[in-house]
């Protein structure tokens, strides 16, 4: 594991001062490269399966522990954040007053483009966040090097275009126009045109899949790969028309808002929804996952905002009052919602992992009449693009990006050598569309048992118990001519209950026992007469 | 002594039958030893006198074979304590009257000791044999007296003749003599002992469980010395086996210092390369170099005798080759030549002939192809086949199937010359290319030409085989003459082609070279005449199709068969072809495939236009209403964006762009009205689906409802019973989904069968449970996700052993109660000398095997 760091994020108002290292930081650093509990070694009976595993675990606990010590090395820098006091709110803070604390390199980071004629623009990054690509409504696509502010390539596609995405890097990205879906080069050179798609509102690319998934006009899911260009899977959602989609990036889950309040998740390999929630009672605007795929942010035309818990699927908290056109989380966990020219992000305040209170955490508001299009944090930066009407904006929001970036996933400083034995390495782990699916872990797990196992011995023997009992408390009809004596009436009962424990198969000892009866039987059978009699008898 | 023979033989069969432990030897002797007590002394002797575990067991065994015999056990006690002379007991041992060759063979050996002993009593008291005698002739007289039987005399003792004789009998004969008296004391006071000491020994299993506690102890001591030797190695996560290993050598050097010369060359070599004296000649100025190399006589004479020989082999050679030069015939030649050719095939042959004799394979092999000579396309073969001749006659059949066979070798591609073929196929690849290259026409029509002339004139008949019987050859004629007419034919068509070759559109020459044809079997076709009618629409109809239509009118009603589809497929492509030449729209364009009523659709195209355009307004004058309420206002700026659009930079026509009909804007506009309930009655839906419902339990028509009492009743009580279980059924199936508690999620729980094959079905080996499994797969153990100190230890392999380390049997350790075990530091299993075969106790060998498979 290589991680190479780099002090790239806000070094806002104040560090937080360098704490001791102390044991309990250490301990959950542990705890977080152990990914999660050992089994329980209690329960195993075999001696030497217990010790095995108890060894392994050992060097588990050993790896967890060299790797939280070597973290304080490979990941150095801490994040940014807003630190306010006595009466100040953090979302009083405006940018202008951001741009007077930070560093030069990074006020470079706010500013506004303003292209007015050619429409609001979608926003894509890389993943390292150094490559943006803007399209345009009415055409204009724009690749740009965000680190030294470099226009790489401008076109015009004479087209409408209603959604960009990013490739695995900046070499490639696509673009949802008018009537079909583009991919292009980085040098703005058209390579393919995917027609099979229809016309195209969404459009977005699954990394570790490499599969470019869209929904066009007629709801239609489509998932091609990009490797070889083959349509992996094309779904009819059947729920009509959306422009909201978004992948959980933790499990590769496609989910679709759709106009019925219902957001649905989908994956390749079947046509039905993993999963339909209800989350709103009008359609659905937006939808953002949290980078750890447990959380899903929703946002309704009824002008609500709901967090979800994607484990348990319960709604962890509602935000009432705001609608959200688009909803974007950070690397950090910030929550960024857009509406006409409003942004507001939204911090969790509660800090633990269990229960989520995303409360306010800083506010922006654009020129008026700015209508805000798309809203994405940039991977690595403490930064928001914000693409809008008029062009697009970019502005500071302390303690949004990962500061430690690891060269091995995502390296912003990436040479064109690098790039090149990354593509390599990306395609051969490439993987499998079935992969995808909504708990990943399981993945070499036990098959999941279709049908509830064989009943055990103690439920057979309820069941019989109960059925003798019924057969016992049957009442007998009265009956005549000397039917109804009593010696008769307790030999049809002993009859019923008889065939009451005849229904149910004679219990594993008693099979064999039989089984060896008969053995010793077909021996005696097989013996001479005169020699019958010695045979032996159980 | 005869006695313990016996019980020897029947023990050991008892013990095949146990099949116990085998005890290794020194347990059984400590055993032995420790159970001695119980018994005489006289079985000491035995043990003595025999070393072998036999022995050990018949001791065992031997007591519960006595132990049958009721009270009389304790008799022979007596008996034994007294010393008899040896004799006696032989006589004993000739009584037994056991079945098992193995002991009669022994009685007699024994009775042959009798014998001797009786010889060598003889010889040293000088008295005759029969004084002695008299006592080993007792024995019948104790099978034939009747002695009263009692319960405590049974039959069998009185056979072994052991209680009967009382010891006052026994001394009766020797009364008298010296030493008498002393004799007589000493039985007395033994009898008395007797009397007094002897007790009745424990009940058998209770003194095999004794036995089995004490061999028990004995075994665990031996083995519990290995237990923690075991317990270390079954624990460790990594054994090793590598280690202090040297393979004695370590350059090639080494390996070379150590060389001894073994064979006689060897040897010799070494002799060489180790004198002393060449190494000082060479170390010096190398003139003595000379002297030491010095060449024998023998040698010389050898090599000049060697040179002779030679020579005189080689004149002898030449002479030979001169006279076979001189031979003349021609026959000689040829068969000479032929044989040259059989041994020498291919790579022998001088390329050149070899190029040459492919390229006439080849050449036959294109005729074949063409004229399929060989095919059964004969008169005759279709006529014996189509009678089933061929398969009545076996000359018929042999005729066909060798023509067959010419067929198939004529025809079978040459791969061994390789670029004879090769440009052959690029002559073919020219041909083919020719039809369609409208440069050269007349190229392609002389060669053509060309090729069909050589057929039409190559019309040599075979003279031999097959094809020379007369009907062979009439048939070929038949079908040459035939050939021959269609050679004409083509020739004819190529002239005219070559005449008008010159106004020739590329067109008709494509449509000609599709019906290119070579050799005789090809038929003419002349499809064109027949399509001439229908042709109307073609401005481009030539001359030739008209005189091919002439030429070939004969044909037309065969033709004309094929003509109606043509016609139909023309007049589609024609009226398309107008379609296209028509300024018309392009929506007409895919229209138009279905070609009638074109026009029609094109119409209703337009229409659904304008109809498109009539409801575009509507909606917009509706988003304009709307405009200040936010929520709908992207749908409207995406419309006005796209309008704008289109207006601005694009001249298509706008009907791509489609606005959401009105239903779909209605539905959008009331949408919160009642999703709720939808999405329940959604959710229903999917729950029938994957948990579908019982089928109601419905009886046949007309069965069971005779009578108003059947009717009263309804359905008969077991498929009441079953529709109420499948119902229970499926409602704890639907208690137990995910989703059951969640009324706003719907979780499918269909089972993707593509996912299957990344779970596993079986638990993997040590596993028992699938919570622990699962719980130690959540960590990966690649060095991507480990620090590079953990990954060697998180993915060593259970045995390191370097190829070709002998893996060693343990050897025993005395076990440190302080050692620890440690993963770390690898701890070698192969420390040990390699143990001296066979030397130690078995127990211990035992405890290694078990060791082995444990470990």
């Amino acid at each position: 594991m290589e991680l190479s760091s780099e002090d790239n994020n806000l070094t806002e108002k104040v560090l937080p001062p360098i704490e001791q290292e102390s044991d309990v930081e250490l301990e959950t650093t542990v705890k977080k490269y152990l990914r999660g509990e050992g089994a329980d070694l209690e329960t195993l009976k075999d001696k030497k399966l217990k010790t095995q595993l108890a060894s392994r675990e050992k060097l588990y606990g050993k790896s967890a522990k060299t790797a939280a010590k070597i973290e304080k090395w490979l990941l150095p820098a801490e994040a940014g954040y807003l630190e306010t006091d006595g009466l100040e709110k953090t979302w009083r803070v405006k940018q202008t007053d951001i741009a007077n604390e930070v560093d030069l390199l990074s006020s470079r980071n706010q500013y506004d483009i303003v292209l007015p004629d050619f429409g609001p623009y979608k926003l894509d990054f890389t993943a390292s966040g150094r490559h943006m690509i803007a399209g345009g409504r009415k055409g204009h696509l724009a690749l740009v090097d965000m680190m030294s502010m470099n226009l790489i390539k401008e076109i015009q596609v004479k087209e409408t275009v209603r959604d960009v995405a990013f490739l695995h890097n900046e070499q490639f990205f696509a673009a949802a126009q008018k009537k079909y879906a583009y991919i292009y080069g980085r040098d703005g050179t058209e390579l393919h045109c995917l027609k099979e798609r229809g016309p195209v509102s969404r459009l977005r690319f699954l990394k570790n899949h490499f599969l470019l998934a869209s929904v066009n006009k007629s709801g239609q899911l489509h998932y091609q790969d990009v490797t070889y260009g083959g349509m992996v899977a094309s779904i009819r959602t059947g729920k009509g028309r959306t422009d909201v989609m978004e992948v959980n990036p933790y499990n590769g889950v496609v989910a679709l808002g759709h106009t019925g309040g219902t957001v649905t998740m989908w994956k390749p390999t079947s046509q039905a929804p993993l999963v339909q929630m209800q989350c709103h009672p009008g359609p659905v605007s937006s939808v953002a996952f949290h980078p750890n795929g447990h959380l899903m942010a929703t946002s309704g035309k009824e002008r609500k905002l709901k967090i979800w818990d994607l484990r348990k699927f319960e709604e962890v908290q509602t935000i009432h009052g705001f609608h959200a056109k688009t909803l974007s989380f950070s690397q950090k966990g910030l929550l960024a919602a857009g509406t006409g020219s409003f942004v507001q992000i939204l911090g969790d305040s509660s800090g633990g992992s269990s229960s989520h209170n995303y409360s306010r955490y800083m506010n922006h508001s654009m020129v008026k009449g700015y209508q805000i299009e798309k809203l994405m944090f940039r991977p690595y930066e403490d930064v928001i693009g914000i693409g809008h009407s008029m062009g697009w904006s970019s502005i500071l929001i302390p303690g949004s990006g990962e500061p430690n970036f690891d060269s091995w996933v995502a390296n912003p400083f990436e040479t064109s050598k690098q790039r090149r034995e990354k593509e390599v390495h990306l395609l051969l782990d490439k993987l499998p569309p079935e992969t995808i699916m909504l708990d990943p872990s399981k993945i070499g797990a036990m098959k999941p048992s279709r049908r509830k196992e064989k009943q055990s011995r103690e439920e057979i023997e309820a069941e019989k118990e109960v059925a003798i009992e019924a057969a016992k408390s049957t009442e007998l009809k009265k009956k005549t001519k000397g039917r109804n004596k009593p010696s008769k009436r307790t030999k049809k009962k002993k009859e019923m209950v008889e065939n009451a424990k005849r229904t149910f198969p004679e219990q594993g000892h008693n099979n064999t026992a039989s089984k060896k009866r008969r053995i010793g039987e077909d021996a005696a059978a097989e013996l001479p007469a005169s020699l019958k009699r010695f045979a032996r008898k159980n | 002594m005869g006695e313990k023979r016996r019980s020897t033989s029947k023990t050991l069969g008892k013990n095949k039958r146990r099949k116990g432990p085998h005890l290794p030897n020194s347990i059984l002797k400590t055993i032995a030893n420790e159970k001695r007590p119980l018994n005489s002394d006289e079985e000491d002797d035995e043990i003595d006198s025999d070393d072998a575990i036999v022995d050990l067991y018949e001791y065992e065994e031997g007591v519960p074979e006595e132990e049958s015999r009721k009270n009389n056990r304790y008799d022979p006690v007596v008996n034994y304590n007294y010393e008899l002379p040896e004799d006696f007991e032989d006589e004993n041992v000739e009584s037994d009257d056991d079945d098992e060759g193995g002991n009669s063979d022994n009685e007699e050996g024994e009775g042959d000791d009798v014998v001797r002993h009786t010889r060598m009593l003889q010889a040293v008291t000088g008295m005759p044999s029969a004084a002695f005698d008299g006592e080993s002739k007792r024995k019948p007289v104790l099978f034939t007296e009747a002695y009263p039987e009692s319960e405590f005399n049974p039959t069998r003792d009185v056979l072994e003749g052991k209680g009967l004789l009382t010891i006052d009998e026994l001394m009766a004969p020797i009364e008298g003599k010296p030493g008498f008296n002393e004799l007589e004391k000493r039985i007395s006071r033994m009898q008395k002992d007797a009397q007094a000491v002897v007790h009745a020994p424990l009940p058998k299993p209770e003194r095999e469980r004794l036995e089995r506690k004490a061999v028990k102890g004995l075994v665990d001591k031996e083995f519990n010395k290995w237990v923690h030797m075991v317990k270390r190695n079954r624990e460790a996560p990594t054994v090793y086996f590598n280690q202090n290993v040297s393979l004695g050598y370590s350059t090639v050097g080494a390996i070379a210092s150590e060389f001894q010369p073994r064979t006689d060359f060897e040897k010799k070599m070494a002799s060489v390369l180790n004198d002393n004296e060449l190494g000082e000649a060479h170390d010096e100025d190398g003139a003595k170099l000379l002297e030491l190399n010095e060449v024998s006589v023998e040698d010389q004479i050898k090599y000049r005798d060697h040179i002779a020989k030679m020579r005189s082999l080689l004149f002898r050679h030449e002479l030979k080759s001169k006279r076979i030069k001189k031979i003349k015939s021609k026959t000689y030649h040829r068969l000479k030549g032929k044989d040259l050719k059989k041994s020498a095939m291919g790579a022998l042959m001088d390329p050149e002939m070899a190029k040459e004799e492919a390229m006439k394979q080849e050449a036959r092999r294109v005729e074949e192809r063409m004229t399929l000579k060989h095919k059964n396309t004969g008169k005759w073969a279709k006529r014996m086949i189509s009678r089933g001749l061929n398969v009545k006659y076996d000359g018929t059949r042999a005729a066909i199937s060798e023509q067959l066979q010419i067929n198939a070798t004529l025809s079978r591609k040459m791969n061994s010359t390789n670029d004879g073929s090769s440009s052959d196929e690029s002559d073919d690849e020219e041909e083919l290319n020719d039809g369609s290259d409208q440069d050269t026409p007349s190229k392609l029509i002389a060669k053509a030409r060309e090729k069909t002339l050589k057929t039409v004139e190559d019309d040599e008949v075979p003279n031999s085989g097959l094809l020379s019987l007369p009907f062979m050859a009439r048939a070929m004629k038949k079908k040459n003459e035939e050939a021959i007419e269609g050679g004409k034919r083509a020739l004819e068509e190529y002239e005219e082609w070559e005449n008008s070759g010159g106004e020739e559109n590329p067109k008709k020459t494509a449509v000609v070279s599709g019906r290119r044809v070579f050799g005789a079997t090809a038929k003419v076709e002349a499809p064109k005449e027949s399509r001439k009618d229908s042709d109307n629409f073609y401005d481009n109809s030539d001359s030739d199709n008209d005189t091919e239509g002439i030429e070939n009118n004969d044909l037309g009603a065969v033709r004309d068969t094929a003509s109606p589809a043509r016609n139909t497929g023309a007049i589609t492509e024609t009226e398309f072809d107008d379609d296209v030449e028509n300024p018309a729209s392009k929506t007409t364009f895919d229209v138009a495939l279905f070609a009638s009523g074109s026009w029609k659709k094109m119409k209703g195209c337009q229409n659904a236009e304008t109809k498109k355009k009539l409801k575009k307004h509507v909606p917009y004058s509706k988003g304009q209403d709307k405009k200040e309420s936010r929520d709908d206002e992207s749908e409207d700026s995406e419309s006005e964006a796209e309008e704008m659009v289109d207006g601005i930079l694009t001249s298509a026509s706008k009907e791509t762009y489609e606005i959401p009909s009105q239903a779909e804007l209605i539905q959008r506009a009331f949408a919160g009205d009642d999703v709720v309930d939808e999405f329940e009655k959604e959710k229903q839906e999917v729950l029938n689906q994957e948990v579908p419902e019982p089928e109601k339990p419905v009886l046949v028509p007309g069965w069971g409802q005779w009578t108003n009492i059947q009717k009263k009743r309804g359905l008969p009580s077991w498929m009441v019973r079953e529709h109420e279980d499948a119902k229970k059924k499926r409602t704890l199936d639907l208690k137990t989904r995910k989703d059951a508690r969640l009324r706003h999620v719907i979780i499918s729980e269909k089972v993707d069968k593509k996912v299957e094959k990344l779970h596993t079905t079986t638990l993997p080996f040590p596993y028992t449970s699938k919570e622990v499994f699962e719980h130690s797969m959540r960590m990966p153990i690649g060095p991507e996700f480990n620090p590079a100190t953990i990954v060697g230890s998180l993915n060593r392999p259970e045995v390191v052993k370097r190829a070709g380390v002998i893996i060693k049997p343990l050897k025993f350790e005395e076990a440190n109660p302080n050692e620890k075990v440690d993963d770390e530091h690898p701890r070698s299993n192969q420390k040990q000398n390699p143990k001296k075969g066979g030397k130690t106790g078995k127990g211990q060998s035992k405890g290694k095997s078990k060791q082995k498979t444990k470990a």
